[in-house]
């Protein structure tokens, strides 16, 4: 046991030697989006199959090698601002980007544990949904441009996950947007599939601008500290005020590095405002003058949650991730599973830090997260399409995930992540499957009896629709309880202690729902009989090639469940979750700052194995429900129409509670008002018409008018002459007189 | 002695007179007749006050005027007579080519 420890603690390659090389990670699959989009028509099938699949599957080897290396302890990058250590991590600055005055955006990589989980999902489930789109693509024309687009999304996500600035997260934040519009509209000769990309790509901007605004407010409020920053705040750090300002002026701002000494000196004495500056103080000089610093990064948390609202599909702006079931399964099963949605998770995950200054914006995204995976879950109860239920199943987990990470959680938010990437991206490949062997059919109504017919996506379907209900012993019932057990210990300063707890009780509600809308999906899809308004009469199994992403996705949903178990000793000497324990290294500042701003507690109440039978008992109610309505119950009133209110509010969950019509009347309708008067008002008539034909228009008529004056009669002429020289005489006999 | 002012007049009169013909009459030669006219009536006012000055740049002036009007006169017939080949008519309101 021991030696197995010590052999997977003891990396072969030396973190050093690899450092400069972390950039072939991104490049790898970047450079096979180029090859597959300029020559992919050219080269073939079975080539550009195995270019993208071997891109993403060297990435996936690299990234191993880098996991091994910052499992070893002796593995440390260097914080370039502060002069500390960062233990398990490894990190390369390839130099200055760019530099404006004082401010300066490096490219720098860094791998830590968070990271590195991070890369080895991307990678590892890309590899799976690569191999299982060679044959779920088989049939299609443009199968060069889907590999190209997924090629470039797995190398935008990689970037995102392991940039050192929030610049550079924001390249590759940006980039895995547009890798999914271009992946949602990608039959884009149907209008309704161009426009599900579209409105994917405007419900994600909306949120790039609250990302932008809130950079830009982090910057001006670095650059206040560095002026005002006293001795007293850096000596925890050993640091002069001088090391500090010249350590950000070498990586810039935006760097995490920057954030977090920034974050660790904002917080060494917050109640003594005399002697450092705190989180009360008041910004001196500069754009946000008056404003306190808590203030301040309040505001700035607010805005990387509408940030993340967008990228991660929370309320307001969730409504773009249904739509996108538009583009093709896999690409659904990467993007929309597994990693671009995640995207919100990670960033609040990775500025841990900061969060920890802000109970409100805490709170704020906790409750953001319940809100949306209670409305979510309440929307899948009624809807009849198998992608759609997938769809607001994910928006639902991942409001799960903003709950941890708004407590204070993050660790139970990552392992929440990897698990769901792991059972939600077998989902989406087994409604693939399905869909594959069943020409197309989503309607779950007009499926049916599948168990017998596909064997193995019924197999790795329930196993993940296990998972993903929550039931012992699969992975999803560690992650979700860890969440919601936590909130419950989740004690948050600033009277907002009933945040958590609401969250937890919607949390609960919300599993519940899980469970009864999934066994609902499960039992209408593949049990019973075969509907009688089927496509086909029989489906058949899918190829190797689907079938084995299927199978191991399925393994890793219950194999997963390992890092759940309190299998490792806390600093405290208890035991604790093997994921808590290896994330501990990068939520430490996080949890530091936290016990000297008093801000969040984790407390230990106990109780656990309460809470995981209590857990265990919502997600059996709620399957049971299911099993007991589309079992028994609806299927022995065939026939029977149901009472009128049942019907109206079954219609009204239907169309997802109207909230895309709402948005099309508040939103939509106004600008396109406002573009219309634009156009025809401002553009059409009054530039057009009136100042560009008008001036012509006038200068035609002046003219004919003075064509009279030229009539070919020199008598005239000389009698307009004669006119000028009387006026000219009077004018000059007055003037003298 | 006679006033100043009777020259005056009458070359004005004159002048007047030359300028209601070249604006009025039809007939080229006639509209030369009062161009004529009225160079003659400004070397009046050039001789009248010279008379009255006592000085001999009024002369000198009107003896420049005459060489003019008679070079003018000659190209200006020229043109008519020219005119008159081309078109068969000597009057001007039949001469519209340069119209618009």
């Amino acid at each position: 046991m021991d030696s197995l420890q010590n052999f997977f603690m003891r990396s072969p390659v030396p973190a050093t030697d690899l450092a400069p090389s972390l950039w072939w990670i991104i490049a790898l699959p970047l450079i096979g989006a180029l090859v597959i989009g300029a020559a992919g028509k050219r080269l073939g099938r079975a080539n550009v199959n195995l270019i993208a699949s071997a891109s993403v599957a060297g990435s996936f080897l690299i990234s191993l090698l880098v996991f091994w290396a910052i499992n070893d302890p002796r593995t440390s990058a260097i914080n370039e601002v502060s002069g500390s250590a960062i233990r398990y991590a490894v990190g390369h600055d390839f130099g200055t980007w760019f530099a404006a005055g004082d401010f300066r955006v490096n490219f720098g990589l860094q791998v830590d544990h968070l990271t590195g989980i991070m890369l080895l999902v991307i990678t590892g489930v890309g590899f799976l949904i690569h191999l299982y789109s060679t044959e779920y693509m088989s049939h299609d024309s443009a199968y060069w441009r889907y590999f190209a687009y997924l090629n470039l999304f797995v190398a935008m996500m990689l970037t995102l996950v392991m940039a050192d600035s929030l610049i550079l997260l924001f390249v590759g934040w940006e980039g895995v947007g547009m890798a999914s519009y271009l992946l949602i509209g990608f039959w884009y000769s149907d209008p309704a599939k161009a426009w599900a990309g579209r409105k994917a790509f405007v419900a994600n901007r909306v949120g790039d601008f609250g990302f932008l605004v809130a950079s830009f407010l982090l910057v001006l409020v670095i650059a206040a500290f560095e002026q005002e920053a006293k001795p007293a705040n850096l000596s925890r750090a050993a640091m002069t005020v001088q090391e500090f300002q010249s350590g950000v002026d070498r990586k810039g701002p935006l760097a995490f590095q920057t954030l977090e000494t920034f974050a660790h000196a904002m917080s060494a004495a917050p109640d003594s405002p005399e002697t450092a500056v705190g989180p009360k103080s008041e910004i001196a000089s500069g754009p946000l003058a008056g404003f306190s610093y808590g203030g301040v990064l309040t505001a700035i948390l607010l805005f990387f949650l509408l940030g993340a609202t967008g990228k991660s599909a929370q309320l307001p702006l969730y409504v773009w991730l249904p739509d996108a079931m538009a583009g093709p399964t896999p690409a659904s099963a990467l993007i929309h599973a597994a990693t671009m949605v995640t995207a919100g998770v990670y960033l609040f995950c990775r500025l841990n830090f900061l969060l920890v200054f802000s109970p409100t914006a805490m709170a704020a995204v906790t409750l953001v997260g319940a809100a949306t995976a209670l409305v979510a879950a309440l929307i899948a109860f009624a809807q009849d399409d198998l992608k759609k239920v997938l769809a607001y199943s994910t928006v639902s987990q991942l409001g799960f995930m903003f709950m941890a990470a708004g407590a204070g959680l993050w660790w139970a938010a990552i392992f929440h992540l990897v698990t769901h990437a792991f059972f939600k991206a077998c989902l989406f490949l087994g409604a693939g499957s399905v869909m594959h062997g069943n020409a197309e059919e989503t309607n779950i109504k007009r499926l049916g009896g599948l168990w017998k017919e596909m064997p193995a996506t019924s197999w790795t379907f329930l196993i993940a629709t296990l998972a993903i209900t929550g039931i012992v012993p699969l992975s999803g019932f560690f992650s979700k309880d860890a969440i919601l057990h936590g909130l419950h210990q989740t004690h948050l300063a600033d009277g907002l202690t009933w945040a958590p707890h609401l969250a937890q009780r919607m949390g609960q509600l919300a599993a519940f729902c899980t469970a009864f809308y999934m066994s609902r999906l499960f039992i209408l899809a593949f049990l019973g009989k075969r509907s009688p308004d089927a496509k086909v009469a029989h489906a058949h199994e899918s190829g190797r090639a689907m079938t084995l992403p299927l199978w191991a996705l399925a393994i890793l949903s219950v194999a997963a469940l390992v890092y759940g178990l309190p299998l490792m000793t806390s600093p405290s000497g208890q035991g604790e979750p093997v994921f808590l324990n290896f994330l501990r290294p990068v939520f430490a500042p996080g949890m530091t700052i936290a016990a000297r701003l008093d801000s969040v507690v984790q407390e230990d109440t106990g109780g656990l194995l309460a809470a995981y039978f209590f857990a265990w008992l919502i997600a059996l109610a709620g399957g049971g429900l299911a099993a007991f309505l589309y079992m028994k119950f609806f299927p022995s009133r065939v026939g029977q129409v149901a009472p009128a209110p049942l019907l109206a509010i079954r219609s009204f969950t239907q169309h997802k509670f109207y909230v895309d019509e709402l948005y099309e009347a508040v939103v939509v309708k106004p600008v396109k008002f406002v573009s219309f008067f634009l156009y025809k008002v401002v553009d059409a008539l009054f530039i057009d018409t009136v100042m560009v034909r008008g001036t012509a228009w006038v200068t035609q008529r002046v003219g004919s008018a003075l064509r009279y004056v030229q009539n070919g009669n020199v008598q005239a002429y000389a009698a307009l002459m004669a006119l000028a020289m009387v006026g000219a005489l009077a004018y000059a006999l007055m003037k003298v007189l | 002695m006679v006033p100043i002012s009777h020259f005056l007049l009458l070359a004005a009169a004159l002048f007047c007179i030359g300028m209601l013909a070249l604006l009025v009459r039809r007939n080229a030669l006639i509209v030369f007749m009062g161009v004529e006219l009225m160079l003659n009536a400004a070397n009046l006012t050039f001789v009248a006050f010279s008379r009255l000055h006592g000085s001999n740049v009024g002369h000198v002036s009107a003896l420049f005027v005459i060489a003019v009007a008679a070079a003018e006169a000659a190209i200006g017939l020229a043109i008519v007579i020219a005119v008159s080949r081309n078109r068969g008519t000597l009057l001007i309101d039949e001469l519209r080519t340069m119209k618009n």
